[in-house]
């Protein structure tokens, strides 16, 4: 029996702080035709969240602003190409991305439909990867991904989130309120940020 | 010059077949996708007297499907004897230096050159 589970880091969403969502609805195009969005919603996200950090103040404050620019068009991008390629198919249940901008944070999330399968195989994936150390799990991934099958390069995709721009992981699996033979996995990362957007640079 | 592009990225290749210069972002759909890169790349190595370069500096972005291409690239590189493999990287590309440092640990020998 699939039960709901929350593991890692996921914090409370809230509607008081700047967010965004966007819904991409999978019958309406097959995944490599809207594979060029992926990196169009990653870069417009990238952008918006610009707007909100300090980008005047010198050299300091406009190479912050290009590098939390980047981490959040690495991670929407990640996070979306994996809900796209595991999402499952023929099913008409929305791939979603969020963007959450709170005053030492930034939460990007993605969610997509997985039958029980791929759900727990996603799930044991995880639980290993919360037992691990990051850094020697990268190094190690590094070297495998380039000599084994496709599905370890989302692996790769994760742990770079984690070492190379310090996000914090979580992950939802729910069941989903009306196809009950269907889990609905919500991937966040939560990306801290070392001054409050709006603060004085 | 030889020269692959598509939609958001173009890769030219010099006349010698030792420098190949990336521009924009890479965002390809797994490693099917970039099989044709990763076999030009692989073309560089049929000439190990001489530095094969790599020139990132222009490109961008790089998703994880692209960083497992170049660990390929760079695992094929140092299996071959005496291969002199540099990348060119732009420290005002903040994936750059991260991302590169990953690629020296499976390659102690490669240099990466940032500017």
């Amino acid at each position: 029996m699939m039960i709901s589970q929350t593991l890692g880091t996921c914090g409370e969403r809230s509607n008081e702080c700047e967010y965004l969502t966007l819904a991409f609805s999978p019958l309406s195009a097959p995944l490599r035709s809207r594979w060029r969005n992926n990196g169009l919603s990653a870069d417009f996200l990238g952008d918006y969240v610009t707007t909100f950090l300090p980008g005047e103040g010198g050299m300091d404050a406009g190479s912050r602003q290009n590098e939390i620019k980047h981490a959040v068009t690495y991670i929407a991008n990640e996070l979306l190409e994996n809900a796209m390629k595991y999402h499952e198919r023929h099913i008409d249940v929305p791939i979603g991305i969020h963007l959450e901008l709170a005053k030492d944070h930034i939460t990007v999330s993605a969610s997509n439909a997985a039958g029980a399968g791929q759900a727990q195989r996603y799930k044991t994936f995880v639980e290993h990867l919360l037992e691990g150390d990051p850094a020697d799990m990268l190094a190690r991934q590094v070297e495998e991904s380039a000599k084994s099958s496709e599905s370890t390069a989302s692996c790769l995709g994760l742990l770079t989130m984690i070492n190379e721009y310090g996000a914090q992981l979580g992950w939802r699996f729910e069941v989903h309120p009306v196809q009950s033979e269907m889990m609905t996995v919500t991937t966040s990362a939560i990306l801290p940020l070392k001054r409050a957007p709006g603060a004085s640079a | 010059m030889k020269n692959l592009n598509g939609e958001s990225y173009q890769i030219l290749v010099d006349d010698d077949n030792t420098t190949v210069l990336f521009k924009g972002a890479l965002r390809l759909c797994g490693m099917d996708d970039y099989a044709p890169i990763l076999k030009m790349l692989k073309e560089t190595l049929v000439h190990p007297a001489l530095p094969i370069v790599l020139d990132l500096r222009e490109l961008d972005f790089l998703n994880s499907s692209g960083i497992t291409m170049f660990s390929r690239f760079v695992i094929e590189a140092r299996d071959h004897a005496g291969i002199d493999l540099q990348f060119l990287a732009s420290a005002s590309v903040s994936w750059h230096a991260r991302s590169l440092k990953n690629l020296q640990r499976l390659m102690p020998a490669l240099k990466v050159c940032l500017s």
